[in-house]
């Protein structure tokens, strides 16, 4: 499926009617996976379904404004992250529109890429924000090894993040391409914004 | 001028090489009410997104022929320009409210705030609206805490702020209760006396035969007939068209009623002649055969989900046999039952016994392989890629085999009437085909006990024949069937038990024709009679008639 | 119904003040703790913002969100103050371990940091209620489109959190288990969360349809129904935090 505009800004009523829904989603899928007991947080399916079926974009802006909705809500501290969550939908965005959701060796490629993406972003604003934890217990045994150790922060803070991240976006992604692989036909076209009406 | 007019419209989906609406021509004038009829493949949805531009503007497509509101050319204005003259109200009420407005005043104002209509009309609007539709009392409340039947009204009262010239009515009451239908024909009524030029489809012929003017009857996307509701309601065909007549006129057929000059059967009470004397069959109730069943034995059964409030209020029954038929307003406590049987609920007190074993001791998911039950909604369920790993997905869960999930999957699906589509995706079918899909997910599991929640809701005619089938066949096999249901034409014609349920206890278990016979009850349960029930009460005769097998002759005081 | 948002009713001055103005306060609020690294002038930003929270009646209901907090709270102190690049100062001893005092005083300065900025976002979440925000933003010309995405995602949550329960109750029906070892509840993610989402990509068409119908792509000029409430002290308001963030920028870079 083919768009005919990445960057399009003319958002369709259906575009804007998807992001909602995404942030929704990804409130479930975090909400299903703590009832389930996961050690992952799957809290971004919905921003990167969003981007793979109306771009990066509209990925963005599901990111964004899932956050928001999420600080006003729950937490303000995720209000910090909304910019982690924006690279993760251009991220997912860009490179589904360049074909890399076609199989699942892929689709594992596309959650590693996305995985480091929201572990450069994280880094510097643990870094500015809280001399750079993640508040996951695993990340800060790690990060208080290597500061034991004597590494520079930032490596120890980007080390952080990468266990925290990557093992939790690849599943997000495969999940989500597994859902986006199995989406009925009638969804797809809508969202496929190259239709023209042909006149009989 | 028409309001509306139609000439050679032919339409075909995107990727679809099948025309959803072939070569349709007709006119509307103002203060017509017109129906549209047909199966649910018939292109009914499809010509109402025509006449509201949404076809092809939204849809896209390929598009020929035109259309024409007024003098407004729908191929060339958009969207916003032609629903000022059209309001659409469809069949799901609750994804029609916007989500972004919190009061329902407040949602009646959406549309009027994109037209740029000053404050004070925009205040007056709403409130004229809001009376029209009985709505005031709702103002301040949050559009998705009310019921379908509310919400649905509010949905036109969003339409009708908007004054179109032309309201469109896309079966507006397939997803709601009976309460809710009542609610919604009711203002309908008002409307079409107020003068608005109506086009509405519906599955709901008694409510055609009595509102509408003309009725178009459609079928795999052309127009087979534009003619008054008599004549169409008169066509020996129908039942190709997988419309099903409104009762009067399936009574007057029985009965051989055709007027000898004109050709048509009546349609309504008032047609009826009044010198009717009609010969009724002897009433026979048991079945061909008694079947043993699984048994249910419930004992003094309560269940509350806040402490104090009762929703089920020490039941004593013992289920087995015959299929059941259970009926019953909203909040009677019917699915709360039905989720007890299954052990998706722990009863407070009072125990339920599965031939002789405590369901208590096991798990819901343990009892899978026993009881199976049928939710209202498929799409709480459905899942999967296709169709047919929807329906293996309960089987692979009870430890069946592949091969035998397999084949129990398609030996159900062809008993709904789906294996054809066994490939494609469950969410590329029409929601009523998508209820036979989480039907046959269960059926395929092949339990000894099946219960159905509302199974009837959406089908059409023929689709309400295929639940039917699949009901006497459960039985044949010797399973235990209990259906909750609000459609009591289906409970006359397929139950030979009813049980009436209100506040969580039951007011009558006994057969369906007494059941139908106890006027206080159903008054308490707020559950009305079949209508060929009424019907022949209307007529003057005591009898409680079921079927409409079950008339014999008529003679006719005059011949 | 409305239970996705934070905001407590009460009847305060602070409730009064227009959420524009609340916004600036999070916003300089935060930025200040972040420019100045001086405990007592952190601190002293702190207590500023207790106070607002206080005159607004909402002191009570921060405690939770600061709660929520906790963990992040938690491993910062632990972590710096046990390994931070800096240690040099033994504060004290913990088994083999040493807590360091300036690790330690920077994870103070940064447990004030965060306390205040959960504190300073209560004071817009705790009483301002989403909509006027929302209706704030869009009278200062946010586009509408996205002022809708604001505040469907609010009502929409809800109806979809909703859905859970009946979901969980349909899968079980057909014998999927929920518990177990952790492959088992691994597979009942899918199964759980693919209805909701078939479920809500399918009604975005039937959603975008009412959208339509209802006129939501009309060019041209747009009414409000809700006339722009009158908030009191705005522009004072406003001015007081502008010039408290310009005093403390300055300070930051002459000393």
């Amino acid at each position: 499926m083919k768009k005919k505009r990445m960057w399009t800004l003319q958002f369709s009523t259906a575009a804007i009617v998807l992001i909602p829904a995404a942030v929704g989603i990804n409130f479930l899928g975090k909400l299903f996976a703590s009832v389930l007991k996961l050690p992952l947080w799957v809290d971004a399916i919905g921003t990167v379904l969003a981007s793979m079926l109306a771009g990066p974009i509209v990925g963005a802006i599901v990111g964004i404004v899932n956050n928001i909705v999420y600080g006003f809500t729950t937490d303000p501290v995720s209000f910090v992250y909304a910019i982690t969550q924006a690279a993760i939908g251009i991220a997912a965005g860009i490179m589904a529109y360049k074909g890399w959701i076609s199989n699942v060796g892929k689709a594992i490629v596309l959650g590693l890429v996305v995985g480091f993406i929201a572990a450069i972003v994280s880094t510097p604003l643990n870094i500015i924000f809280w001399e750079g934890t993640t508040s996951n217990v695993w990340g800060d045994a790690l990060f208080a090894i290597m500061l034991a150790k004597d590494m520079p922060l930032w490596l120890a803070s980007f080390a952080d993040s990468i266990v925290v991240d990557v093992p939790d976006k690849v599943v997000t992604v495969l999940l989500s391409f597994l859902i986006f692989k199995g989406l009925p036909k009638n969804v797809k076209l809508m969202y496929d914004n190259s239709g023209e009406i042909e006149r009989l | 001028m028409s309001v509306l007019r139609l000439e050679n419209l032919k339409y075909k989906y995107p990727a679809s090489s099948r025309f959803a609406l072939n070569d349709i021509s007709f006119t509307v004038e103002k203060g017509e009410f017109v129906g549209i009829v047909g199966m649910n493949t018939a292109g009914k949805t499809t010509l109402c997104y025509a006449l509201s531009g949404l076809v092809p503007h939204f849809f896209k497509g390929a598009y020929g022929g035109d259309v024409y509101i007024g003098d407004m050319d729908v191929l060339t204005h958009e969207i916003s320009e032609i629903t000022a003259n059209v309001g659409l109200v469809f069949e799901n009420p609750f994804s029609q409210m916007t989500g972004a407005k919190f009061t329902v005043y407040d949602e009646i104002a959406f549309g009027l705030e994109n037209q740029g209509i000053p404050r004070d009309v925009m205040h007056e609007r709403i409130r004229e609206s809001m009376r029209l539709l009985d709505i005031e009392e709702l103002q301040e409340k949050n559009p998705f805490s009310l019921s379908g039947g509310q919400m649905q009204r509010v949905a036109i009262a969003s339409v009708i702020a908007m004054k179109p010239d032309v309201l469109i009515l896309d079966e507006p009451t397939s997803q709601l209760d009976p309460e809710g239908t009542e609610e919604v024909f009711h203002v309908i009524e008002k409307l079409a006396q107020e003068g608005m030029t109506i086009i509405m489809a519906e599955q709901k012929m008694e409510k055609l035969a009595e509102y509408a003017d003309r009725i178009l009857l459609m079928h795999n996307g052309k127009l087979i007939e534009d003619g008054t509701p008599e004549e169409i309601f008169s066509r020996d065909d129908l039942n190709d068209f997988g419309v099903e007549p409104p009762v009067y006129a399936k009574i007057a057929r029985t009965l051989g009623m055709r007027d000898d000059a004109t050709g048509l059967y009546p349609i309504s009470l008032t047609q009826m002649p009044a010198n009717l004397d009609i010969q009724f069959a002897p009433e026979v109730e048991s079945r061909l055969k008694e079947k043993d069943t699984a048994e249910l034995i419930v004992r003094n059964l309560h269940f509350g989900y806040e402490k104090g409030q009762d929703v089920i209020n020490g039941l004593n029954v013992s289920l087995q046999g015959e299929p059941i038929a259970i009926i019953g307003q909203n909040g009677a406590g019917k699915t709360t039952f039905v989720k007890l049987l299954k052990a998706l609920l722990k009863p407070d007190a009072g125990e339920i016994e599965l031939d002789g074993t405590l369901i208590s001791k096991t798990t819901a998911a343990a009892l899978a392989s026993r009881i199976g039950l049928i939710f209202q909604n498929p799409n709480d369920q459905i899942f999967k890629n296709t169709v047919i790993d929807e329906v293996m997905f309960g089987p692979l869960n009870i430890g069946q085999s592949k091969e035998e999930a397999l084949a129990n999957a398609n030996k159900m699906l062809t008993l709904v009437g789906l294996l054809e589509k066994a490939d494609e995706n469950p969410y590329d079918l029409s929601l009523a085909e998508r209820k036979m899909v989480a039907m046959a997910s269960i059926l395929a599991m092949n339990t000894d006990v099946v219960i159905f929640d509302e199974p009837t809701i959406g089908q059409d005619s023929r689709g309400k024949a295929k639940v039917k089938e699949i009901i006497d066949l459960l039985y044949e096999q010797g399973k235990l069937v209990i259906c909750i249901l609000h459609d009591m034409d289906f409970v006359a014609e397929t139950f030979g038990r009813t049980i009436i349920f209100s506040n969580g206890k039951m007011l009558f278990d006994g057969l369906t024709r007494t059941a139908f016979a106890q006027e206080e009850a159903l008054r308490i349960a707020r559950v009305e009679q079949p209508h060929i029930t009424k019907l022949v009460r209307s007529l003057g005769y005591e009898q409680i008639v079921l079927k409409e097998s079950e008339f014999l002759a008529r003679s006719t005081a005059g011949n | 119904m409305n239970n996705m948002t934070l905001y407590v009713q009460r009847d305060s001055p602070v409730h009064r003040v227009d959420p524009l103005t609340k916004l600036l306060f999070v916003f300089i609020s935060i930025a200040s703790t972040y420019l100045v690294s001086d405990h007592l002038v952190v601190l002293g930003i702190l207590l500023f913002t207790f106070a607002i929270l206080l005159t607004g009646k909402v002191f009570k209901s921060i405690l939770p969100v600061i709660g929520v907090s906790f963990l992040l709270i938690a491993s910062i102190i632990i972590v710096q103050g046990f390994f931070h690049p800096d240690r040099t100062t033994v504060l004290f001893e913990v088994g083999p371990f040493s807590i360091y005092k300036e690790g330690f005083s920077i994870a103070f300065l940064i447990t004030l940091r965060v306390v205040n900025m959960v504190s300073a976002f209560g004071v817009l979440i705790l009483t301002t209620k989403p909509d006027d925000l929302v209706e704030a933003l869009l009278q200062k010309g946010l586009s509408p489109r996205f002022g809708y995405v604001l505040l469907s995602v609010l009502q929409i949550i809800p109806q979809m959190v909703a859905l859970t329960g009946k979901i969980t109750d349909a899968q079980r029906a057909r014998g999927m288990e929920t518990e177990g070892g952790l492959w088992m509840r691994f597979k009942s993610f899918l199964p759980l969360l693919g209805p909701v989402v078939l479920n809500s990509l399918t009604e975005t068409r039937e959603r975008s349809i009412a959208l339509e119908i209802r006129g939501f792509n009309r060019k041209g000029k747009r009414t409000f129904l809700n006339e722009t409430e009158d908030y009191r002290y705005g522009i004072p308001l406003r001015i007081a935090l502008v010039a408290f963030f310009i005093t403390v920028i300055v300070w930051r870079v002459i000393s």
